[in-house]
């Protein structure tokens, strides 16, 4: 079993393990404004005085810029961390080591619907509705 | 395949039976785990951001729904991947720049400390949501 660990570490690739370090970085940093700004940052628009998010809420947020972007840019860092580390469980058995094109092929598919699934959620909130 | 197959699996000689995993090990089991159940996390999320596109009345009462105790709950189970994850992925960073790995046990342990620390930090910000009663029964 041990040879088999060491040859998966290879098949993972040398790019992806950078962009694994980069991108779970990038998260730490995203995650803070992002946890900042949905559920600790004052909006000035909480009437009842409760932390209860609001359609309302997300909208007033979403009418700067910075933080379209931190959260579309944290969706997609979310992705290269998440399938690529789904990747490299996957690589840890030879049945999808032996697939490794359509694994691929799969988890780019994914990524990319999910990055179109992210516009698509960013859109009334950023209309208003 | 025999049973007898799996037993670098599950034997009482695996590397994986509870009393033969080492700490980099568990860091390894941990680090999965708690990585498989944020990927499962991630779509729910934006599973559940997508109510706002059928109308904001319909996104409105699943966040008053997700505010409930037993959500917040989960969050705290969330809190806990996430704290962990993080402070193990920042001492796999340490090991790939070369820093550490003679103490790599040592290493492990403060990583936990500091996750443990914050997660109590967590419990404490989502105590009340979650063990307080509302006025309205929430």
């Amino acid at each position: 079993m041990p040879d088999q660990r060491i040859a998966t570490t290879k098949v993972a690739g040398t790019w992806a393990w950078f962009f694994q370090r980069l991108s779970a970085v990038l998260l730490v940093v995203f995650l803070g404004i992002h946890l900042y700004a949905s559920h600790f940052m004052d909006l000035g628009e909480h009437e009842s005085g409760e932390s209860l998010i609001s359609f309302d809420d997300v909208t007033l947020r979403l009418d700067q810029v910075f933080y379209i972007v931190v959260d579309y840019g944290m969706l997609s860092m979310v992705l290269v961390h998440g399938l690529n580390g789904l990747r490299t469980v996957l690589f840890d058995f030879d049945m999808f080591v032996k697939r490794k094109k359509y694994i691929d092929v799969g988890l780019w598919m994914v990524g990319i619907v999910t990055l179109i699934w992210g516009i698509v959620i960013l859109f009334p909130f950023i209309t208003g509705g | 395949m025999k049973i007898r197959d799996l037993k670098w699996l599950f034997g009482r000689n695996s590397e994986f039976w509870p009393t033969n995993i080492k700490t980099g090990m568990w860091a390894w089991i941990g680090h999965r785990i708690t990585g498989l159940v944020l990927v499962v996390y991630v779509f729910m999320h934006l599973s559940f951001l997508s109510t706002a596109s059928i109308s904001s009345g319909d996104f409105n009462s699943l966040m008053e729904v997700t505010s409930k105790p037993l959500f917040v709950a989960m969050d705290f189970v969330l809190i806990i991947a996430v704290i962990f994850h993080a402070m193990n992925g920042f001492r796999v960073i340490m090991f790939d720049l070369g820093l550490g790995v003679r103490h790599q046990k040592l290493v492990f342990w403060i990583a936990m400390a500091i996750a443990a620390i914050l997660i109590i930090g967590g419990l404490w910000a989502l105590w009340d949501i979650i063990f307080v009663p509302s006025e309205g029964g929430g």
